[in-house]
């Protein structure tokens, strides 16, 4: 059976295909932002609880304070994304999501048991000694279990190849497991997350926890290790993915697109930089430089979608009959939805507290 | 059909659809309520000077932020997920006509995290202007979520002139729009006065305790009484034919209308009780029934939106089954597998028939049938009837019962689905159906025995017999002979046989009444009730009581579509239910 036979017809969209574009590459590395700094709480506030000494009690019951915080955000910044791909690629998720409904749909009870089990390790942190670590580690576990679902649909979403299997298996349950990207992939994004996420920690150490300086120094140290050694990983690890990809979307990052070269080349001109900054724990610089490398990984992430789907589809070629005023409201209401948010911020007492002493 | 089925036969996606929207309906409307009734309840704090309400405040947003942030948003993502699974052409035809509106929701579940968790952990350090102030922008936030979510909801009932438009702000400010706002925000109070009940009762200060109950009491019982007007006005926005189902045509809506009204009374007068009550004794058994009866409330009423749009997913515009009504004439013409993306068989023929008609029932009609599963089950509902009743039902499908979709395909496929839904589901015979009444019996048995004894050979070991006997005698072929195969086939078929049999012997037999009687009967009302089910309730009926009834079937039962049969037709399926029933009186 010709795969193409069986892609969906794509509903037309409201504004031109470039504004679900750039709405999709601005929201997304947010995602992974928040997504990176849960997974990185969740993994340093468990490696905290191998230490011997009370800062790295003190530590794990900081970041077990931040982590439900980070799972809201994670969800809230994963729904944007997820809009803006159900727009332009909706009817070739919708049907990866169906061959895979079992899983799919179990992401929701997994993320509803992390959730609250993060609550659990945050408000009985002391009650529950170190007995939390296993909690937080299950809650590691489960949040990598939904990554893992995540990277099948993304990448079963783009190969239409697969999608014949659903004749003789419709009760979703399929994963894309045959994939030769998937294990790559997945552990690019995991190592990747992990490694940020170790940062994330070492940022929120140094700024919000530098009262505490014993904290604050294991913080970032434990932070700073994680994301440099993982760093160098990412390696091995992205060298492997790259070379799983299919030789014509492989020649897209070796020259073949200037786009795709460039973001390869930049991307990975950052990376080393931020060995070196890592390895020397300098937190700000290495977060200068990482927020720009994950906007990068994430163009670069795209670029791998587009050349998957070069044969198949390409949302520029999907009808528009534009309307302004919708998208008006939506801007209009994320400035004043932006501007509500920084102000309720700003009332906040330690944040009050720190300006008045500046 | 553009899309592939997740296949899960005992669910079926409605049930989860309904299980994962009712959970996250009540969670998601007391977030809305529940915001406002915290700021009202910090503020009679505060005005107070009251220590305990405040600190009781405080434990509730604690309780409603770990409920409603936490298992109202994900159930929220859930839906989405559920719906892209179910209904994939649907969710895409909303997430496309509608992005921006969800793109700003989305932006106003943003602000609502920040807001409740800046609330939640700023109480009591602090002013308390700001901290009320920031309560004010929460209520804001979520009240504005439900505004959004409102207008896409009420788009799937009544699009309006979006219709011939197809602009967003006329299918958001849909016909349903006004009246549903406020319905779902006085509903959204009451909700959250409820839950103000539930979390007031662990309230260990008993003044305090009988305070905060009775508050909720008046906040609950006020938003229910503003909740009916403006229920009432929905009901009267809604266009005809889903009118006509929420006022009786649709037996879902009739039983969830039940519901409603029991909830709706026990909800009132449990509230009047509460808050008359001197709450010495905990009342939390009490609380607990309060809470299932305003469940049962708003589940009602989801229940009825939700069937009112049937055989619709998005009404006037696509089928429960993803099928685009504007599309339904061409493909009538060009053929559904044709136009299938997701099938393997592209044209019906006499080796595939069975697979095909099953790849038709699969996107046709799985999206609301399970099979052999807990709602709405294809096989029980396809027992008594044979392919002939069934191809003749499927081909005026929508128009015998508003509420299913009309068959969509040429008529070489709907006699594969006939074929799948009769053949496959239960064995039955693939016979034709007899094209004059009186010759179906030896249709039947044409199709059925012929082959083994002819009816000349059979007619002499007959003699003498009744036709109750004959009729007896086709339910247990085997006790004639073992080595005969069983006659699987509905009663009236074997009816239609064992008159003509009986015909054989006794030409002058009014035979072609019961005959022709039993194939009207198979034909129009056996789909919902057996002729086994509705004989004992027949048995008091007179004659004339069965016949007149036949001229105004929606005076029994507003559900029952009403016969449009020729007069001559109502009198022989009128001999036929009162023979069934054991003789006219």
């Amino acid at each position: 059976m010709n795969p193409s036979s069986l892609i969906p017809v794509a509903d037309s969209l409201t504004a031109h295909w470039g504004w679900f574009q750039f709405l999709l590459m601005l929201t997304f590395p947010l995602h992974l932002l928040a997504m990176n700094a849960m997974l990185g709480s969740a993994l340093i506030a468990f490696v905290a609880h191998l230490f011997p000494g009370q800062q790295y009690r003190d530590l794990s019951h900081e970041l077990a304070k931040a982590l439900p915080f980070l799972v809201a955000f994670t969800v809230n910044l994963g729904v944007a994304p997820l809009l803006f791909v159900n727009v332009l690629y909706g009817h070739l998720l919708y049907t990866s999501t169906v061959l895979m409904g079992l899983f799919w749909l179990s992401v929701i009870p997994i993320l509803i048991i992390a959730y609250y089990l993060a609550y659990i390790y945050d408000f009985s942190f002391k009650r529950l000694g170190n007995a939390g670590m296993f909690i937080v580690l299950l809650v590691l576990a489960l949040l990598l279990l939904v990554g893992f679902f995540f990277s099948n649909n993304m990448t079963m979403m783009i190969a239409p190849t697969s999608w014949e299997r659903w004749f003789s298996v419709s009760n979703g349950s399929l994963l894309n497991l045959a994939d030769p990207t998937l294990l790559a992939r997945y552990l690019h994004m995991i190592t990747g997350a992990l490694a940020v996420g170790g940062l994330c920690v070492a940022l929120y150490a140094q700024v919000v926890l530098k009262r505490q300086p014993l904290v604050a120094e294991a913080g970032v140290r434990i932070g700073m290790q994680c994301f440099s050694w993982l760093t160098l990983l990412q390696l091995v690890v992205g060298t492997w993915f790259l070379l799983t990809l299919t030789p014509e979307v492989l020649k897209g990052f070796m020259g073949g697109d200037t786009l795709a070269t460039a973001y390869f080349g930049a991307g990975l001109l950052l990376a080393l930089a931020t060995l070196v900054t890592g390895f020397r724990r300098q937190v700000l610089a290495t977060v200068w430089l990482t927020v720009p490398l994950v906007y990068l990984m994430s163009f670069m992430r795209d670029s791998v979608r587009s050349g998957y789907l070069a044969p198949y589809f390409d949302p520029a070629t999907v009808p528009v009959s534009v309307q302004w005023s919708p998208l008006l409201l939506f801007l209009i209401s994320l400035v004043v939805g932006l501007a509500l948010v920084v102000w309720m911020l700003m009332q906040l007492p330690s944040l009050k507290k720190s300006a008045r002493q500046d | 059909m553009n899309y592939p089925v997740w296949y899960v036969p005992t669910f079926g996606g409605g049930l989860l659809i309904a299980l994962v929207a009712i959970v996250h309906v009540f969670v998601s409307h007391f977030a809305v309520g529940g915001g406002l009734y915290l700021v009202l309840a910090e503020r009679k704090a505060l005005r107070e000077k009251n220590q305990a309400i405040m600190a009781f405040v405080r434990k509730h947003t604690k309780f409603f932020m770990l409920l409603t942030m936490v298992f109202g948003g994900l159930t929220g993502v859930a839906i989405w997920f559920i719906i892209s699974l179910i209904h994939p052409a649907a969710t895409s035809l909303l997430i496309h006509t509608f992005v921006f509106g969800w793109a700003t929701e989305w932006v106003f579940f943003l602000v609502e995290i920040v807001a409740l968790f800046v609330y939640f952990y700023t109480f009591g350090k602090m002013d308390d202007r700001t901290h009320q102030a920031i309560g004010w922008i929460y209520f804001g936030a979520a009240w504005m979520s439900l505004f959004l979510i409102n207008g896409i909801i009420d788009f799937m009932l009544t699009p309006g002139s979006w219709l011939a438009t197809s602009n967003f702000w006329d299918g958001f400010f849909n016909p349903t729009f006004w009246p549903s706002l406020f319905f779902r925000s006085f509903i959204s109070f009451m909700l959250a006065g409820c839950y103000g009940f539930l979390t007031a009762t662990f309230l260990e200060d008993e003044q305090t305790r009988h305070r905060m109950i009775r508050y909720s009491g008046i906040w609950a019982l006020v938003s229910l009484i503003l909740s009916l007007p403006s229920g009432w006005w929905y009901i009267s926005a809604l266009p005809e034919q889903a009118g006509k189902l929420v006022t009786g045509a649709s037996p879902t809506i009739a039983r969830a209308a039940t519901v409603a009204a029991f909830s709706m009374a026990a909800l009132a007068g449990l509230l009047i009780t509460l808050i008359l009550l001197n709450p010495k004794a905990r009342t939390r058994g009490l609380i607990v029934v309060v809470m299932i009866a305003a469940m049962g409330y708003m589940g009602a009423f989801e229940w009825t939106r939700e069937a009112a749009r049937r055989p619709y997913v998005i009404n006037q515009v696509m089928y429960s089954n993803g099928i685009l009504a504007k599309e339904v004439e061409r493909i009538n013409l060009e053929g559904f597998l044709k136009n299938a993306k997701w099938v393997k068989h592209k044209e019906v023929t006499e080796a595939n028939q069975l697979e095909a008609g099953r790849e038709l029932f699969l996107h046709q009609c799985f999206a609301c049938h399970t099979v052999g599963g807990f709602n709405n089950d294809i096989v029980s509902r396809t027992k008594n009837m044979s392919f002939g009743a069934m191809r003749k039902y499927l081909a005026t499908i929508h128009e015998k019962r508003y509420f299913m979709p009309p068959f969509v395909g040429n008529e070489t496929e709907l006699k594969a689905l006939a074929a799948y839904l009769t053949a496959g589901l239960h064995q039955k015979p693939l016979v034709e159906a007899a094209s004059a009444a009186d010759d179906r019996g030896q249709m039947l048995y044409e199709e059925n025995c012929a082959a083994c004894h002819a009816a000349d050979q059979l007619q002499p070991k007959m003699v003498g017999w009744s036709q109750e006997k004959i009729r007896t005698a086709l339910d247990k072929l085997a006790a004639l002979n073992p080595a005969m195969p069983d006659y699987d086939a509905p009663p009236a078929d074997k009816d239609a046989m064992a008159g003509y049999l009986f015909g054989l012997n006794n030409p002058e037999a009014a035979a072609p009444a019961k005959i022709q009687g039993g194939t009207l009967y198979d034909e129009n009302c056996a789909v919902c009730h057996g002729i086994d089910q509705i004989a004992p309730n027949l048995k008091t009926w007179s004659r004339q009581k069965v016949r007149s009834s036949l001229d105004n079937l929606s005076a029994i039962n507003p559900a029952m579509p009403d016969y449009t049969g020729t007069a001559a037709e109502k009198e022989a399926l009128t001999d036929y239910m009162v023979q069934q029933a054991g003789g006219a009186q």
